[in-house]
């Protein structure tokens, strides 16, 4: 006998990568909210924190695809409602157009006909995640003096990887007869991040539009990891997606003062947070970074030297952006300390963070 | 049944049609009613009465809902929806054309009505400036992904359709304005 959950079908069925990027969610929430940027309420922080980490639980937790695309809608309507810079239509048309693109990719993964079908299906799918994550052909319209929670920026760290894990760990049994133009697809789209990424962050003259585009340059490395489909790429993937949520992000926020004085400094913790960011050793990128070339050798060795050539692309947009945190002070350099420290122990010791991604 | 489906799926066409094609408050809640209407007509004629439920609760009460709100007349086809009009056209022939001629088996009125009402309200959502619109599209869109959960080669859990149902008449309940820019 079913209980009536069940039966409704809503039995919650984890997605062990989901769960682990929430377990990341939530200590980057507790990290910013403890030790909050200068000028921001703990309890703004702590309110927007919550709505994600829930969005990102039930995002991950829903036992079928089209459940993830419905809540996904919910919170780009609900988001988009909160009083922002830019309209509500404004801020709905990224989130509707990978929300429309992922429920078509769906629609045409069920439909049975010629394997062209599965192929579109593949490229509604991959469209679908880059535009909800916001990353080149889909950028995101970004205004840098708009506050985070309404900013595109929920959708690259938060709301992006649950729904982009929720779809990519389905694409198996969604588009089985496309299931390489699907990691072909996604790769091809990574490379692209991480090329227009790293090179605009660097060139960019808006400080916070380069934090903008160091997001989708790491995302391009996450999307050639899901992409891959060895168990290599897969752990690079979600150790990039860690770095996000508990260096990346919090570093951002606390830059944002710094950003708006426009006091760039050079002291070593700004070396630090800079290499931490390009992904040198001994930091969670590098682990990151071994892995995803081991992973592309494996399945095509050209590739990895082409990945490995895009590596280098970090080094100056990382030392910019490494630069705009200023001098930390106070609780924010007490932040950058507990940033640093966490990132560089999932760097020498990334076990764990993939164990519980079930890797 | 058959003609039932064929009706359906031409019906939430035209609903699809009507939200695109107008502004005013009477014609995106007739829009909105019309989709509801032919979703829960095909979750019917599948046999998912629980589906058929909430699909028509949820949209009864998001048509309601836009009634009550928004601008005061139907604004119909105002200046400047030729476009709008080709493309209500080109996304069904579109639609029909993957749903009859492209794919195989049964259910090509479900295949068109899922695909058609997407198609559109994702243009609408994109396309629109009045916070009302994009509302109506946003409900609209999830009725159209909990129908074509339907398609699923096993029978689809009652789940999506009620988060759908909830997700139509909540967004409906949200009064945003522009006022909300900061």
């Amino acid at each position: 006998m079913k209980m009536l959950p069940e039966q409704l079908g809503f039995t919650l069925l984890t997605l062990p990568e989901g769960r682990a990027l929430v377990i990341a969610a939530a200590a980057a929430v507790a990290l910013m909210v403890a030790l909050p940027p200068a000028n921001v309420d703990r309890t703004t922080l702590l309110t927007w924190g919550a709505i994600a980490i829930v969005s990102m639980t039930a995002i991950a937790s829903v036992p079928t695809i089209d459940l993830a695309i419905l809540v996904a809608l919910a919170i780009a309507v609900l988001q988009a409602a909160a009083t922002g810079r830019r309209s509500f239509a404004a801020r709905m048309r990224a989130p509707a157009l990978a929300i429309g693109l992922l429920a078509l990719g769906v629609v045409l993964a069920r439909i049975q006909g010629p394997t062209i079908l599965a192929r579109f299906a593949a490229v509604a799918l991959v469209a679908g995640i880059g535009a909800a994550v916001g990353t080149l052909p889909f950028i995101h319209e970004f205004d840098p003096d708009e506050r985070t929670a309404t900013s595109p920026v929920p959708w690259l760290a938060f709301l992006g990887p649950a729904l982009a894990v929720a779809v990519v760990s389905r694409a198996g049994e969604l588009v089985p007869s496309a299931a390489g133009a699907f990691g072909a697809m996604l790769i091809g789209l990574g490379l692209l991040n991480i090329v227009w990424g790293s090179i605009a962050s660097w060139g960019t003259e808006n400080g916070a539009a380069a934090w903008h585009y160091s997001f989708m340059a790491d995302w391009g490395l996450a999307l050639c990891g899901f992409g891959l489909a060895v168990a290599d790429g897969q752990r690079a993937a979600v150790l990039v997606l860690f770095g996000i949520l508990v260096s990346r992000l919090p570093l951002y926020l606390w830059s944002r003062q710094a950003l708006r004085e426009k006091m760039l400094d050079d002291r070593p913790v700004n070396l630090l947070a800079a290499a931490m960011l390009a992904g040198a050793a001994p930091f969670a990128g590098f682990a990151a970074r071994v892995l995803l070339l081991r992973g592309a050798t494996e399945v095509y060795w050209p590739l990895a030297l082409v990945i490995g050539l895009g590596l280098l692309l970090w080094l100056p947009s990382s030392l910019r952006l490494g630069r705009s945190l200023g001098l930390p002070r106070g609780r924010q350099a007490v932040g950058v300390g507990v940033a640093l420290g966490i990132n560089v122990a999932i760097g020498v010791y990334p076990l764990p963070i993939l164990a519980l991604a079930g890797l | 049944m058959a003609a039932v489906t064929g009706v359906a799926a031409f019906t939430a066409w035209l609903g699809a049609s009507i939200v695109v094609l107008s502004d005013g408050r009477r014609g995106l809640a007739l829009g909105l009613a019309f989709i509801a209407a032919a979703f829960t007509a095909l979750a019917a004629a599948n046999g998912q009465w629980p589906a058929a439920a909430a699909l028509f609760v949820g949209g009864a009460v998001a048509a309601i809902q836009r009634l009550r709100s928004g601008t005061d007349d139907w604004r119909l086809m105002p200046p400047g929806s030729t476009s709008k009009l080709l493309l209500a056209i080109a996304i069904g022939v579109v639609a029909l054309w993957i749903a009859v001629s492209v794919s195989s088996g049964a259910g090509a009125p479900l295949r068109f009505a899922a695909v058609t009402v997407l198609g559109l309200m994702g243009a609408r959502m994109l396309t629109a400036r009045d916070p009302a619109a994009v509302i109506t599209a946003a409900a609209g869109m999830a009725l159209a992904i909990a129908t074509a959960s339907g398609l699923a080669p096993t029978t689809p859990a009652p789940a999506p359709y009620i988060v759908a149902a909830l997700i139509a008449a909540g967004v409906s309940v949200l009064r945003v304005a522009d006022e909300n820019v900061a």
